[in-house]
């Protein structure tokens, strides 16, 4: 986007209340990414400016070769990959919140075509991809919630295209074994 | 678990809507970033530097050791005590060759 450089450009020369343009044009984006990995709302808020705070930190870093939009969100997903890491061992110490009737009686119900709402989806999944290792957890979900190619998840995740598809293919094989788990009493 | 009810999992998951950023949220983030610029975070330094740092203080400790060594080892002689060496070299032929008959 040729307004952000040169947005960026005023930033670096100093005029620091322009950032908070940038944080304005790239909130909702940041919010959506990180929603992915954290349920509580005020938790996706201070990931959020933790991530912003990052970014700042890093600006002189940002050579401008890639969008800052693709930049900005492989440090988005840094961020919730350290919050994984760090809820991984907390949710260890205090167990697993209990899913809702309406999911058990989708994951239970033999037929995939009873409908199912986004809100029901993505609890299941919550509680299912913790079966997962943090960066597991991340690949499938860019993969298949966002919907990312494998080209992308390399560029996020800086890891080869190779490492990207086995972590792929065993996230997926351990999320399935994680669900079926989830419906046995 | 099948392949088609996985999918249906993921796909309805991708309409769930995120949270909408507050309206004080920027404002917030440019407050961090002040209250940063005013109170920076101490400078991280990598291994070689902080031994860097620390290579006067090693020497002096290592300076001690020597010099304690040596006089301990002058101390002893003076005193008639056989000296490191030699009780190190009696003590190692009283291990090893004893059971041996030696």
């Amino acid at each position: 986007m040729s307004d952000d450089t040169e947005l960026l450009e005023r930033i670096r020369n100093g005029a620091t209340d322009d950032f908070t343009e940038l944080v304005q044009r790239h909130q909702s984006r940041v919010f959506a990414i990180l929603y992915r990995y954290e349920r509580d709302a005020h938790k996706v808020e201070d990931l959020a400016q933790d991530t912003f705070v990052k970014v700042w930190r890093a600006l002189g870093q940002y050579d401008g070769r890639a969008p800052f939009e693709h930049w900005l969100s492989r440090i988005t997903v840094r961020v919730a990959l350290d919050h994984l890491r760090k809820e991984k061992w907390r949710r260890n110490e205090i167990g697993l919140p209990e899913l809702g009737e309406d999911s058990l009686d989708w994951l239970r119900s033999g037929d995939e075509k009873n409908e199912l709402d986004a809100r029901a989806a993505s609890e299941i999944l919550d509680l299912a991809m913790r079966e997962l290792s943090p960066a597991d957890r991340i690949v499938i979900t860019l993969q298949e919630i966002e919907g990312r190619s494998v080209k992308e998840i390399c560029e996020v995740t800086g890891s080869s295209s190779v490492a990207v598809r086995v972590r792929a293919l065993r996230a997926r094989a351990r999320l399935k074994q994680a669900l079926e788990k989830l419906v046995k009493p | 678990m099948n392949e088609q009810k996985l999918k249906k999992l993921f796909t309805a998951a991708q309409n769930e809507t995120a949270p909408v950023p507050p309206a004080h949220f920027a404002g917030d983030v440019l407050r961090a970033i002040r209250s940063e610029k005013q109170n920076p975070l101490p400078e991280a330094f990598s291994v070689l530097e902080q031994l860097n740092r620390l290579f006067p203080k090693l020497a002096w400790a290592a300076v001690i050791v020597i010099v304690v060594g040596v006089a301990t080892d002058f101390g002893l002689t003076t005193a008639g005590i056989p000296n490191l060496s030699d009780g190190i070299s009696q003590i190692s032929s009283q291990w090893l060759f004893a059971g041996n008959g030696f």
